[in-house]
């Protein structure tokens, strides 16, 4: 089974990217790659950036400088709504799910930018093999589901896209410890099938356990890079971060 | 009893009437989470461009609405793109800026069509209609069908329609919209076009029955609004029922306290709306802490 | 202060003179744009200082004149008696406009009040008592000994006078404890009334100030024109109002005046070309709206960050001080039980948040409450403090039954609450979000700003200085001029446990107060907690930071579904199989904490931790 669009593959490449808000740096020249395949993640206290990061990344908010490529394609200047046409599908912080519409409709939405056929429902259905508990919700409002499954839904909306890089905020925030458990089993069966993460999180210990690659973001700044497992080693960031 | 029946016929035309209003209202509220106070007054740019086109240029009164509804459909655009930096920023700020936009319009009605009003006659000749001792005029029933028609195609569109599923979920969420790549912009300006649309078609209706004049948009906009937020605020069920429940309540205090009926209405309106102020269809929005 | 008060002398000068160099039409405009000044004020006091959307100025305005009208024409009374009676019987009406305030917000109270304003004029155009269309005239100039009102330029200096006295006042309500509540309530209103401030009653002072201005101007406009008409008080009219404060800026009353001043006289240069003159109120509005959101008044502060962003950025000295805990109360008075919450249950729609929910704390305890997400922990916190009243059940706090008290009620009488996603007032500064919830005065004090204004100062001042200690004990002094919105995330935590021990309550509510800190944040924030409960307020707090929960609670309660699975020491907790089941999951319990039982909260340890 195959939920995803990981077909071609090429990297991505983000170089200097900064963000300002009002006169306040909240990014400053961020860079990493993201090889296919690849699980990256980006952790780091509230306020650090990681957020920003992302949403920059995505051209939700302005970037006050840096660069975006996708293999030879240059994404610097494509619009936010369209990083989806290049692959990139995106799970932004606090799940945000369309409240108020069906389960199903949430589901379809993610392939907006397709017309609705018969492939778009034999996706819908390995999205339901993959999330159950959606199949049974379907006809549910999203806004009636609980967290754990609005965080599942959100999910499977950005797989609708049939990304080629999924792009998580913060799966795990306000979960219980078993649903983050569950979040963290669904990430490693994506990563298995070859899709390319990049994952934000405050929680380092589900962050180390999927990604082979992390940042570790300070005051808007890369403070450590490395791979997960020397950085899981790491004192500080054990200390810190792991809060061991 | 036949008094009773005859306000109830009067009112329910009109009601359809503020029905397509609240209906136009809803639409805007829904998606783009806006009450667009210019709302009215583009109903009544709606009703002058109807008249003018069906009066001076003699077009048919089908294409005359059908050139109104185009029209405004324009300026709904022109006014979302106005305040299209607002979206998703300041809810207030974008109501006081759509009543910017209803004194301009207001201002251009005047200098383009001057203060004294006009009548429109009817499109329809048959004489009234005789059922058990009730007078409808023809008219009347076309008001309620041509509303009942727009009722249903809006909420397929929502309902059954790719687009009208995005403009929704624009509403419930622009980011996440955004992230799946619906285009916001448009979709917001769609819907301020078909409300925009939605209020000229009220407007051209509605000149047959009532003086066409700059003040029209007040006494319209106002009863739409109180329609839309007694059947529940976003809710086009709600601004069906709303519109009608207004439109008879109007009619009935006409009937009975004559001069002071805006004064009635709006006292029995705000009764109601403290009873229930979610509106009867309205969503239940719970304060979360 | 020196040049403050040569700029008021200058002012006061200037309105002095101002007659002298003018002619007497142009007094005649000054006269209206005064009267519109003050709409203008009542307008903004309701508007941009306590957010209720009031649509119906123009209908005080219309009270107030045709008042003055019918009391002086009709029933022969005097112009002072009418004008007195006016006012009181505009407050009157404004209070029962303000009425749906009190079910309603925002663009919905924005239409109510327009339907109501609507149906004044309908009543006033048709009614017989007012005239109907062609109204009223030959209301009787008022008397002055030894004045000649009927000359506009003494007229002037009645306006005048009025004017600034209600400028005054308007400015003393906003900078006092009145208005600073006022602003809370705009910029939160549920945060506000756990705060304690008696929204109900707030949002009818709004309406009250709002009318009272109004009823002043209706009685000086008729004292002026002496005559009345429906088109004064259309709803056109209501919407320039509505420009003028916009224009000028609806959150500074000095820019309310201005905006007021400046599109009267802006109207009657352009009288000959009124529709021409609309239609550039409406593209001003517009403009306004989209470019400078502040009104003229906010003006000044943008050019100011503009240039402070020009010039080179220096780096802000302001740091996060250490909390100084709080002297540790030798417990006194009995050990009970504080809070009880029995057989409480919570319906919404199909979903039972809630499903007979029982629990008692103790006095000097530090409860922790946990569980999955939707098992109805915010729910519990939010009954708890009176923002949802129980389906069925009984809270009782203080040995009183609080089931159906209002939050501003419970906060009055010793509960504080902080919130999931921060409720700081976003538009007070830092000290004013300490101020709103350190005033304990209670409402019916109001009648001091009417009778006794050193009395408010004086309490004023006290506050600043306990103020002062607050920011002072959670280490925010650098921060007390601060925006809130503009500091760092764990900042603003700090400042949410700060405003909710302003009060210092006997029952502190805190509904995940780690989410988003990072390790040593937490340390920080285990320090306070403990520090707070010595000094002998209890806590309640909401956690998934099994670690924080772990260390810091003496009893905990599991939650899941809505129904209570258990409840104990954390060790005890945490090896019962329904919470491991619901709760825990296969997670390894060695990393919750588990291995180190030494770090669980015994009272000796909390003592140890704070220095």
């Amino acid at each position: 089974m195959k939920v995803t669009g990981a077909d071609t593959v090429q990297p991505l490449a983000v170089e200097g990217l900064s963000v300002h808000y009002g006169g306040v740096c909240a990014v400053s020249s961020i860079g990493f790659t993201v090889e296919p395949g690849q699980s990256v993640g980006i952790i780091g206290a509230n306020g650090a950036g990681k957020t920003s990061t992302l949403k920059a990344l995505m051209g939700l908010v302005p970037r006050s400088g840096g660069r975006i490529r996708l293999g030879d394609h240059d994404l610097t200047r494509v619009k936010a709504r369209d990083m989806v046409r290049h692959g990139i599908g995106y799970v932004p912080e606090g799940r945000h799910v369309f409240p108020g519409l069906s389960v199903e409709k949430n589901l379809l939405l993610g392939a907006y930018s397709r017309a609705w056929d018969k492939e778009t429902h034999r996706q819908l259905d390995e999205v339901y093999a993959l999330f159950p508990v959606l199949k049974e919700m379907r006809e549910r409002l999203a806004g009636a589901l609980s967290g754990g499954q609005q965080q599942m839904l959100a999910i499977g909306r950005a797989l609708m896209t049939r990304p080629r890089l999924l792009v998580l905020d913060e799966p795990s925030m306000g979960l219980s410890p078993k649903l983050v458990g569950n979040i963290l089993d669904v990430l490693l069966k994506l990563r298995e099938e070859g899709l390319s993460l990049l994952l934000v999180e405050q929680n380092a210990k589900l962050t180390f356990g999927v990604t082979s690659h992390c940042i570790v973001m300070e005051n808007g700044e890369v403070a450590m890079s490395g791979t997960s497992a020397a950085l899981s080693h790491d004192p500080r960031v054990r200390e810190v971060y792991l809060g061991l | 009893m036949q008094d009773t029946l005859q306000t109830l016929v009067g009112g329910l035309s009109l009601g359809a009437v503020y029905a397509l209003v609240a209906m136009g209202f809803s639409l805007v509220y829904r998606t783009m989470g806006l009450v667009n106070f210019a709302h009215a007054d583009i109903a009544m740019i709606g009703a002058y461009t109807a008249s003018t086109f069906y009066l001076t240029s003699e077009l048919p009164f089908a294409v005359a609405m059908v050139v109104a509804i185009v029209i405004t459909g324009a300026i709904g655009l022109v006014i979302e793109r106005v305040l299209r930096p607002l979206e998703n920023k300041d809810f207030d700020l974008m109501l006081i800026g759509t009543i910017g936009f209803g004194i301009v319009l207001q201002a251009l009605a005047v200098i383009i069509w001057g203060t004294t009003g006009r009548a429109v006659p009817s499109p329809l000749h048959s004489a009234p209609l005789d059922v058990l001792g009730i007078r409808v005029r023809t008219y009347d029933l076309l008001v309620m069908a041509v509303a009942a028609l727009a009722v249903v195609g809006l909420a397929f569109f929502l309902s059954r329609t790719k687009r009208g599923a995005a403009m929704q979920a624009v509403a419930m969420d622009h980011e996440a919209a955004t992230a799946v790549g619906i285009d916001v912009g448009r979709s917001n300006a769609l819907a301020f076009a078909i409300g925009a649309g939605l209020a000229a078609l009220a407007g051209g209706l509605v000149g047959p029955m009532l003086y066409v004049d700059a003040s029209l948009g007040g006494a319209l906009g106002i009863k739409g609004f109180a329609a839309a937020m007694l059947g529940g605020f976003g809710s086009i069920h709600g601004a069906v029922v709303g519109g009608i429940a207004i439109g008879v309540l109007d009619s009935y205090a006409a009937g009975h306290f004559q001069g002071y009926s805006v004064l009635v209405t709006f006292l029995v309106f705000t009764a109601a709306i403290m009873i229930r102020p979610t509106g009867i269809f309205g969503e239940r929005t719970v304060s979360r802490a | 202060m020196k040049s403050r008060l040569a700029a008021t002398g200058v002012l006061v000068l200037a309105a002095w003179a101002l007659p002298y160099g003018l002619g007497s039409y142009t007094v005649h405009v000054v006269n209206i744009a005064l009267i519109y000044a003050l709409l203008a004020l009542g307008m903004g006091l309701a508007m941009g200082v306590s957010g209720q959307i009031n649509l119906a100025q123009v209908a005080f305005f219309g009270v107030g004149a045709y008042a003055v009208a019918i009391l002086t024409t009709h029933y022969g009374h005097g112009f002072w008696l009418s004008a007195l009676l006016a006012v009181l019987a505009t407050v009157v009406t404004g209070l029962f406009v303000g009425v749906p305030a009190l079910r309603m917000q925002s663009h919905y109270l924005g239409i109510v009040t327009l339907g109501l304003a609507l149906g004044f004029i309908n009543w006033i155009t048709n009614a017989h008592l007012t005239g109907g269309a062609d109204g009223i005239s030959g209301i009787p100039v008022p008397t002055l000994p030894g004045v000649d009102l009927s000359s506009e330029y003494l007229y002037y200096y009645l306006e005048v006078v009025v004017f600034a006295l209600a400028l005054l006042f308007g400015l003393f309500v906003v900078h006092t404890s009145l208005g600073r509540r006022l602003r809370a309530m705009r910029d939160d209103a549920l945060a506000a009334g756990a705060m304690g401030a008696e929204i109900p009653f707030l949002r009818m002072t709004a309406f009250l100030l709002a009318s009272l201005y109004g009823g002043l101007a209706g009685v000086l406009y008729s004292g002026l024109i002496r005559y009345v008409a429906p088109e004064t008080f259309s709803i056109g009219n209501m919407f320039i109002l509505l420009a003028m404060v916009i224009i000028g800026g609806r959150r500074s009353l000095v820019g309310c005046v201005v905006g007021a001043v400046g599109l009267t006289m802006v109207r009657e240069w352009l009288s000959d070309f009124s529709t021409y003159a609309q239609l550039g109120y409406g593209v001003v509005v517009v403009a306004m709206v989209v470019f400078a959101p502040t009104g003229l008044a906010g003006v000044p502060a943008r050019l100011r960050t503009l240039y402070a962003r020009r010039r080179a950025q220096q780096p802000s000295r302001a740091e996060l001080r250490p909390f100084t805990p709080y002297t540790v109360e030798e417990r006194s008075g009995p050990d009970g039980v504080l809070l009880s919450v029995e057989g409480v249950t919570q319906q919404f729609r199909g979903l039972r948040a809630l499903d007979e929910v029982t629990l008692a704390v103790h006095r000097g305890e530090i409860r922790g409450v946990v569980g999955p997400n939707g098992s109805g922990k915010t729910t519990l916190f939010n009954v708890i403090s009176g923002f949802y009243r129980a389906t069925a059940g009984t809270v009782r706090f203080a040995d009183a039954d609080t089931t159906a008290a209002r939050p501003y009620t419970l906060s009055l009488t010793g509960l504080a609450r902080t919130f999931q996603n921060l409720r700081l007032f976003g538009q007070l500064t830092v000290r004013e979000n300490i101020l709103v919830a350190l005033d304990r005065t209670r409402a019916h004090t109001i009648w001091q700003y009417a009778l006794w204004q050193p009395g408010v100062l004086a309490r004023e001042r006290r506050l600043r200085a306990r103020a002062d200690d607050i920011l002072e004990r959670y280490g925010l002094v650098d921060f007390a001029e601060a925006d809130p919105s503009s500091l760092p995330y764990g900042i603003q935590r700090r400042i949410e446990i700060a405003r909710a021990m302003a009060a210092r309550p006997r029952l502190l509510l805190l509904d995940e107060p780690a989410a988003g800190l990072n390790g040593e944040e937490v340390q920080q924030l285990i320090r306070i907690v403990r520090s707070i409960r010595d000094s002998g307020t209890t806590v309640i707090l909401i956690e998934h930071n099994m670690g924080l929960v772990m260390s810091l609670c003496e009893k905990v309660t599991v939650l899941s579904s809505g129904k209570v699975i258990a409840e104990g020491t954390p060790q005890e907790v945490v090896s019962t199989p329904e919470v491991i089941e619901a709760y825990l999951g296969d997670s390894d319990p060695a990393e919750l904490g588990l291995d180190t039982p030494r770090s669980a909260a015994r009272p000796e340890h909390a003592q140890e931790a704070t220095p």
